[in-house]
């Protein structure tokens, strides 16, 4: 009898589950009342009767409070609107809860209830009960096979996840070694530039220093002419100018 | 799933309930047992949940929960999310003074993974009182167990002339102002 018993111990297992999925959210209320016992044997003398009084009194002033701030009419009918729309909601959620918690309770029983016919009806030992044994040893079976197949499909996919990882760290390095070879480019032409732009005023500066040398030959020139032609420069203001002008030295300009 | 209500059940004569929501139980089981040891002349109901909401099942017998402590252990995050959660599925009516954040784990400072500030916002952001204690300490924790029986006491009404409702007022901590 032993695949009997092992489907038995599974519908007991799937029992609790259904009513653990019930409390949906997954929270186990552990609820352990815990009562003094010196309260047990009471003796209701007058000072607990009248402190139990007072507590009455306090707990029916809290009520009185609430049930009254419960009554306060919201003037605004929006939120009365919006209150009834929540409420509505909660109530809806509450239904459908309730609803799959019923379904699942009843398909507890009925799987109950068929384990215990089943069972009994396995008691007969006649024909029909070999066959519903080999029915049942069939079953297990079929779903050690299902259990095996799906430990190699989670195995695969777990490979697959691994093999996910590492292509997408690889694709990450790929990512920063071509973000490092574009900064290098990046700085390589910058340093080219910065070279060009050197060359350059290199050129310029040769240039002008030739220019200015130039310049000074040709003043020369011009003064030595000037004072070869033994012509009184100082005598003509426009002569005078021009060789004054000649004076000048060009690299301080 | 329903809400948890304050005054949706009549109370049980001359007791009083607690629901302590944690995800430690083991200090869970630690409080509980100081809050049997102290002296009183009620009967005390403790209810424990790692988080709310409570399973519809049992609900017709569960009694009115008087007090809700929230308990949030410095050293873990996750006991802090858990907590945020929990908040929505309780009555806006509990934070009249029957909810308290329990803040435990406050004598090592240095392992703490929860900000202070996180946690006194939250009371503030929910008007409710927060306690901080070391239920590691035996001192500490009977301690603790006498602040919150009183506590429980005046949430089930058992202290004519005092509400629940005092406790934002008159327990807000002095830094928060």
């Amino acid at each position: 009898m032993e695949p009997l018993q092992r489907v038995e111990a599974a519908s007991k297992a799937l029992g609790k589950l259904a009513a653990h999925s019930a409390a949906a959210g997954g929270s186990v209320e552990t609820g352990a009342a815990s009562r003094l016992g010196a309260e047990a044997g009471e003796k209701l003398d007058l000072v607990t009767l009248f402190r139990l009084r007072e507590q009455i009194k306090q707990q029916l002033m809290e009520y009185n409070t609430t049930v009254h701030s419960g009554e306060e009419s919201i003037p605004d009918q929006a939120i009365e609107e919006k209150l009834f729309e929540a409420a509505t909601e909660d109530l809806e959620r509450e239904m459908e809860q309730a609803k799959v918690s019923f379904q699942n309770k009843t398909l507890v029983l009925q799987r109950i209830q068929l384990m215990d016919a089943l069972r009994t009806k396995l008691r007969h030992n006649d024909s029909d009960s070999k066959l519903i044994l080999e029915t049942i040893k069939h079953i297990t079976m079929l779903s050690t096979a299902i259990l095996e197949s799906q430990q190699q499909a989670r195995e695969l996919e777990e490979k697959l996840n691994e093999i996910k990882k590492r292509r997408f760290a690889l694709k990450q390095a790929g990512e920063h070694k071509l973000l490092q070879i574009h900064t290098l480019k990046k700085k390589q032409k910058e340093e080219l530039e910065g070279m060009e732009v050197g060359e350059m005023l290199k050129r310029i500066c040769r240039n002008l220093q030739k220019e200015t040398q130039m310049t000074t030959l040709i003043q020369n020139i011009f003064q030595s002419i000037i004072i070869g032609s033994k012509v009184n420069w100082a005598e003509d203001p426009v002569l005078k100018a021009i060789v004054l002008q000649l004076e000048k030295n060009v690299n301080c300009i | 799933m329903s809400l948890v209500r304050p005054f949706d059940k009549l109370p049980t004569l001359n007791s009083a309930v607690i629901l302590l929501v944690g995800t430690d139980e083991r200090r869970q089981q630690q409080l509980a047992e100081a809050i049997l040891k102290e002296k009183k002349n009620f009967k005390i109901n403790i209810h424990v949940a790692t988080s709310l909401p409570l399973p519809a099942e049992r609900d017709h017998v569960r009694p009115r929960i008087d007090l809700i402590a929230f308990m949030i252990n410095m050293q873990s995050k996750h006991s802090l999310r858990n907590v945020e959660a929990s908040l929505s599925h309780i009555d806006a009516n509990f934070f009249l003074g029957k909810v308290c954040f329990l803040i435990t784990g406050v004598g090592r400072m240095n392992h703490c993974s929860v900000e202070m500030n996180a946690v006194r916002k939250l009371g503030n952001l929910y008007c409710s009182p927060v306690l901080f204690c070391e239920l590691d300490s035996e001192g500490i924790r009977v301690a603790t167990a006498q602040r919150l029986l009183r506590m429980l006491q005046i949430c089930a009404g058992h202290v004519p002339g005092v509400s629940a409702l005092f406790f934002s007022s008159l327990m807000k901590s002095s830094i928060d102002e």
